[in-house]
């Protein structure tokens, strides 16, 4: 937990790590963690319910749809 | 009739209107989806398809504000184990002991969702609500984003809280007190009626999720993201009976308490001399039932012109079992037997890992100086296909291990800009 809190600490004192110029890879689509997110829903909705898990994809929700 | 028509006539307008302003503005102010998944499996005795499509529209009539609205559905066909025993109890009488049933379901979500942004900030608040033959879901969630240090740094809290109803049986009231006496619902007939057979169960969830995105260099990014949920109320599948002793089968019985937390980490790293994108994310779960697990995903996304992207995507799962689960309650060595006042017959409680590997393949096009056909912005086309094998450590069917156990599952989606 502490590491944690150092690495938080040293990225937010480190401020800008990217130059806005610098951003148009990181503003790519193949970049965006959830760039497909919408269209990814069905699949974890499915594992989630063949799995004991959750967590890491977000809040929302709406059913059961668990059979 | 007339309601009919002059709804027409209403919808006719508003999107007259929305296109009108789309093609002054010069910018996507309406934005159309739909999608349509498919999920097969069909291991030992039972088998299952669902088809889930759904549609959306989003609304940005200004840049500070999205307001989003949408139905999914899941149609669900196929056999799921009515009656689970284990290896002891299997081996003692037949495996036939183990039954299925037919399931037969039809799950509909409405949902309504307001977006306000900032340059550097995002507030978002929605709200869903589903129905089942034997289930009823509200669903609130509210979302607060914020960016830092020129966008370098992103945070995000999340939360969200259902409030849900179960459909089971009517408990004898000389029983209500003996869970291993509780018998299983037979069916959904009745359900959320005045059927004095049926009953309603309580299910609140809550969920939290903090997040922290970084860029640390023009090609690397990681997220961190924390997740828990607390989980009150009937958790039970009411259609599954397990054989807890000779001659007695009872409806599974479970905690009605469950706080859920899991810590995902995930990290992008662009290859430039390739134009490709690695993505990984590893995830560590657990719970208060006493499951464990841990997630490995790493995925490939190459570019190909300006329009088109695949992906492939290999991921690795393994739990532990819930400390209440066993393969036969009606007993044997460890680990079979029974593990105090609850059991259960759900094989997603029991110890196993999973391998998956997937593929998807996007088409977008957003002309910078034109509308396609002079009307359409951007578009976007996406199929993709997976592929999930299980392996059971202890679960069986009257001992007779699962086999075929795959699962497939193929989305295809379309997206229009206006």
């Amino acid at each position: 937990m502490r590491a944690l809190f150092v690495l938080v600490l040293l990225s937010l004192s480190g401020c800008a790590t990217v130059a806005p110029e610098q951003r148009a890879i990181l503003a790519d689509p193949t970049m965006q963690f959830d760039a497909e997110g919408k269209h990814e829903a069905p699949l974890r909705h499915a594992l989630e319910n063949r799995e004991g898990s959750m967590g890491g994809t977000g809040v929302q929700g709406g059913g059961c749809g668990c059979n | 009739m007339q309601l009919t028509t002059r709804s027409s006539l209403l919808g006719a307008l508003l999107v007259a209107a929305v296109l009108a302003v789309a093609g002054r503005a010069g910018a996507q102010v309406l934005q159309l989806d739909t999608g349509h998944t498919v999920f097969y499996e069909a291991p030992t005795k039972t088998h299952m398809l669902v088809y889930s499509p759904s549609a959306d529209v989003q609304v940005s009539p200004w840049s500070w504000i999205d307001v989003r609205g949408g139905w999914e559905a899941d149609v669900v066909s196929g056999a799921s184990v009515a009656t689970k025993a284990g290896g002891v109890y299997g081996a003692a009488h037949n495996a036939d002991v183990v039954t299925a049933a037919s399931v037969h379901d039809f799950r509909n979500v409405g949902h309504g969702e307001i977006e306000l942004k900032g340059n550097t900030t995002s507030l978002v608040a929605g709200y869903s609500y589903g129905t089942e033959h034997d289930y009823v879901s509200n669903s609130m969630h509210v979302s607060a984003r914020t960016d830092a240090f020129q966008h370098n740094t992103q945070f995000e809290l999340a939360y969200a809280h259902n409030w849900d109803k179960v459909c089971d049986l009517v408990q004898d009231v000389a029983r209500a007190n003996q869970p291993s006496l509780w018998q299983a619902l037979p069916n959904s007939a009745g359900c959320f009626t005045s059927d004095p057979t049926r009953t309603t169960h309580d299910l609140a969830v809550d969920t939290y999720e903090a997040s922290w995105a970084q860029s640390w260099s023009p090609v690397v990014e990681t997220q961190l993201t924390y997740s828990a949920q607390l989980v009150d109320g009937f958790q039970s599948d009411p259609y599954r009976s397990v054989i807890i002793g000779e001659g007695i089968k009872a409806q599974e019985h479970v905690p009605t308490d469950r706080a859920r937390e899991a810590v995902t980490a995930r990290g992008a790293y662009y290859l430039r001399s390739i134009k490709a994108a690695l993505r990984f994310s590893l995830r560590g779960y657990h719970d208060t039932w006493a499951i464990n697990s841990g997630t490995a995903e790493a995925e490939f996304e190459k570019s190909f012109g300006e329009n088109v992207r695949l992906m492939a995507r290999l991921r690795g799962y393994r739990q532990n079992g819930a400390v209440f689960w066993s393969d036969d309650y009606f007993g044997g060595a460890p680990p079979l037997g029974q593990k105090g006042q609850y059991f259960t017959g759900d094989r997603e409680l029991s110890p196993f890992w999973s391998a998956l590997g997937g593929l998807r393949a996007v088409w977008s096009v957003q002309p910078a100086d034109h509308r396609i056909f002079g009307f359409i912005h951007d578009f976007k086309l996406a199929g993709s296909g997976s592929m999930q094998w299980f392996s059971y450590d202890e679960y069986t069917l009257a001992g007779t291990p699962v086999a075929n156990t795959f699962a497939y599952v193929g989305t295809v989606s379309l997206t229009l800009g206006f």
